[in-house]
């Protein structure tokens, strides 16, 4: 394969380890080209970051509240149990 | 007196842990197995605990361990990188395949973003990964942490990270354009 060109598979994966990891200048600069010439590499980064930001909205959500008496509860039989033995 | 303390501390804090775990997991029963593993290290530990920093400090680096713990057991049964998902997606020559080619949403994004549907299914399509892999996609937002750095935590190679998560996106957003997107 050409030095500066890429497959949309290599694209994409780029595109992913770029959220993580940050691209040397070759890769950038590959990234870029394909990039210029794939609608749909661009429109999968687009939609990607997008995505990235939805996943982060769910992160944030509230906890479900449990019955924490009943946790503490749970905890100390089983704390005591331990000092049984 | 060992069991008194540990009885104030279980009394005391049991909510807060609950509540970061919770946070960091998602999940009301690992949470709650998780703040119970706090306590009963707590127990064992408890004699080297010297008091330097508050009781609360001490108990949350110990649920901060077990958090930790929890993933890299998770993410460490060993890696199955099916090449299946992506001969799925792209021709041998890597190119998208016709029917596969990521098509225009054609949606306001913070619009989307606070739509209670598309949370739905977003959150959908995540449990239907394939559960390591939901692991890998979430991590990020879990741990606050860059990638280089989760890799470490949990001991695995970033190159097999980021593959993980490459594959994960791209069934993840196949997922949402065909629940949310399709005519």
């Amino acid at each position: 394969m050409h030095i500066l060109f890429l497959s949309c598979l290599k694209a994409t994966e780029l595109i992913e380890k770029k959220f993580h990891i940050k691209l040397s200048f070759r890769e950038k600069l590959q990234l870029k080209l394909h990039k210029m010439m794939c609608e749909f590499c661009s429109r999968y980064e687009k939609q990607s970051i997008f995505i990235e930001k939805g996943i982060s909205n769910i992160q944030k959500k509230e906890p479900i509240p449990v019955d924490l008496e009943k946790l503490k509860e749970r905890i100390s039989v089983n704390l005591e149990e331990l000092n049984k033995d | 007196m060992k069991n008194q303390l540990l009885e104030k501390w279980v009394s005391q804090f049991t909510g807060e842990l609950y509540n970061w775990a919770f946070y960091k997991t998602s999940s009301v029963e690992i949470a709650e197995d998780l703040v119970q593993e706090t306590f009963l290290a707590a127990v064992e530990k408890v004699d080297s605990f010297k008091g330097d920093s508050s009781a609360k400090t001490w108990l949350f680096s110990i649920l901060n361990y077990k958090i930790i713990d929890f993933y890299r057991k998770k993410v460490n049964q060993p890696v199955r990188l099916e090449s299946g998902i992506l001969s799925s997606f792209f021709d041998k020559d890597g190119t998208w395949q016709q029917e596969k080619r990521p098509k225009e949403w054609h949606e306001d994004e913070t619009h989307l973003l606070d739509d209670d549907d598309f949370q739905v299914i977003l959150q959908k399509c995540l449990d239907a990964l394939p559960e390591k892999w939901n692991t890998c996609v979430k991590l990020k937002y879990l741990a606050e942490k860059g990638g280089e750095d989760i890799c470490k935590e949990i001991g695995i190679a970033p190159t097999n990270f980021w593959q993980i998560v490459h594959r994960a996106k791209i069934k993840l957003r196949d997922c949402i354009e065909n629940n949310c997107f399709k005519n």
